[in-house]
């Protein structure tokens, strides 16, 4: 039995060994001879698993052209989403290029920066991303494309801090376009906090009881007050609020500027708050008939008519004569200089007068 | 070995030998399953050290012919994993599945090792970078997939007793 063991135990590492010496003999041998054995092995034994593997590796190569085709589709969706951004920032950036053109002089051209992750539930203040270095006062009004945003209330050299139309302290005397309807716009704070929504809206208070304005009426600044020039867009009227009082009159105002898409603005200098800034928001114009002014006249004395229509003429004289005072302002070679945005910067703070050499 | 269990076992390792050319393609991983080395191993513990290094051989010879750059690394890597293997199943190999995992984890280390000598295709660094980091990694990989082969095999391999 022992013997037999040894037998056994012998037997194995003579075969161990014979084995040992042909893997060293055939990994000793020269190309020319490897590769005819190793040809016959892959023709034969080893013929149905390249096979497999063959069809493993399409599969594998199947799957990561499906995952590379995703995510190809992935990124062609991405761009797209970001494409429909930047027409919106485009957009925007031609609005507030018409702006300059319109402004011509007297304005601050600023980014508006939405401070992430607050905790207020409503926004009230937007952080701009110019100061004193560029000439920004306190209590500039902030201005965009679309009209009112807010006003400085912080300036530091480097940035200032404006409150917007929502913040409880903001006021802004106003008018209807045909200036017969006058009031004092307040944020609307008294809110549900279920209608949270709402908190952006503003109301129009004291308006004189004779004064009914309807849905849809646009409400301009009034300039009455010295802080905001005369004719900027605050907002429309949506609804008249219902009051205990019987003198004066409450509207609810959509206002013209969404505060979330708010990135570019305008902050408007001293100087040209005094001036004032006709024409440079459009303002409808005068109605084709009497009665479909934005102001009903009280009863339907033909005095209020003509009062109403006398009213519609001269302000329709006026924006002539504006339009008329703006291109002669324009041909001073101004305009080219305020649609560059580094001119803007430079040239857009000052009256045209003062620029002429 | 009977010839019924002789015939389970070589069933059991043709399922390893196809997944090595079927699964492990599909992974593509990095450190990747040596099922070969898998059903080497599985094969000469049930062997005779003999027919294991025999085994082995034709086993590193099939693998080796699809590069022929190293023809040869392969069978004698696999005639000594084979052999030892066979060797010392009868001083401590028990169907323990910590001890199968020290055995594929061992045999896949020395496999390489040998591999990564004789077929001279790697040098200085690369050697050291092969063996101390990718071959452990696929040793433990292979370790693992072993015991999970093993045991999943066990109703083809093992004899039923009534």
């Amino acid at each position: 039995m022992a013997r037999a063991a040894t037998l056994g135990g012998r037997f194995d590492t003579v075969v161990f060994g014979a084995c040992v010496v042909v893997a060293i003999v055939l990994s000793a041998l020269p190309l020319q001879m490897r590769d005819p054995l190793a040809s016959a092995l892959r023709r034969t034994i080893v013929a149905p698993l390249v096979a497999m593997q063959q069809g493993a590796e399409r599969w594998r190569a199947a799957w990561l052209e499906s995952e590379r085709r995703t995510l190809q589709a992935d990124s062609i969706g991405l761009a797209a989403m970001r494409s429909r951004a930047l027409e919106f920032e485009n957009e925007r950036l031609r609005k507030l290029l018409g702006l300059g053109a319109r402004l011509t002089w007297g304005f601050i051209p600023a980014e508006a920066l939405h401070t992430e992750g607050r905790t207020e539930t409503v926004v009230t203040t937007l952080t701009l991303t110019a100061g004193s270095n560029a000439g920004v006062t306190q209590y500039s009004p902030v201005v965009a494309p679309e009209g009112i945003v807010g006003l400085v209330q912080t300036v530091d050299p480097g940035m200032s801090i404006a409150i917007l139309f929502s913040h409880p302290d903001f006021r802004v005397s106003a008018m209807s376009a045909d200036g017969a309807a006058f009031g004092i716009v307040y944020p609307r704070i008294d809110v549900a906090s279920m209608r949270l929504s709402e908190r952006y809206l503003l109301e129009l208070r004291n308006v004189p009881f004779r004064s009914e304005l309807k849905a849809g009426t646009p409400i301009y600044s009034s300039g009455v007050g010295q802080a905001w020039p005369r004719g900027v867009l605050i907002g429309t009227v949506i609804d008249e609020v219902a009051e205990p009082e019987t003198w004066s009159r409450t509207y609810v105002l959509r206002p013209a500027v969404n505060p979330a898409h708010v990135t570019s603005v305008m902050i408007l200098r001293a100087p040209r708050v005094a001036q004032g800034v006709s024409g440079v928001w459009p303002v409808p114009t005068a109605p084709a008939r009497a009665g479909d002014s934005a102001v009903t006249p009280p009863g339907d004395s033909a005095r209020a008519k003509f009062v109403a229509d006398s009213i519609q003429r001269l302000l329709v004289r006026r924006q002539r004569r504006d339009s008329i005072r703006r291109d002669s302002v324009r041909k001073d070679s101004i305009r080219l200089d305020s649609i560059r945005l580094d001119s803007i910067r430079r040239d857009t703070t000052r009256p045209p007068q003062e620029r002429t050499p | 070995m009977k010839s019924g269990a002789a015939l389970r076992t070589a069933v059991a390792c043709a399922i390893m030998i196809a997944l090595h050319y079927t699964l492990r393609p599909l992974l593509g991983w990095r450190a990747s399953i040596d099922f070969l080395l898998i059903a080497l191993v599985f094969g000469s513990v049930r062997t005779r050290p003999a027919a294991a290094a025999v085994f082995g051989l034709f086993l590193g010879l099939a693998a080796d012919s699809l590069s022929p750059g190293a023809f040869g690394a392969g069978a004698l890597a696999a005639t000594i994993v084979g052999f030892s293997s066979s060797w010392l199943k009868a001083v401590f190999f028990a169907d323990n599945f910590a001890l199968n995992a020290i055995f594929l984890f061992a045999g896949k280390w020395v496999f390489d090792f040998v591999f990564v000598l004789m077929a001279r295709q790697l040098r200085g660094l690369e050697i050291l970078v092969q063996l101390v980091l990718w071959t452990p990694l696929a040793a433990i990989i292979t370790a693992v997939a072993g015991v999970l082969v093993i045991t999943l095999l066990r109703p083809v391999y093992q004899e039923r007793t009534a």
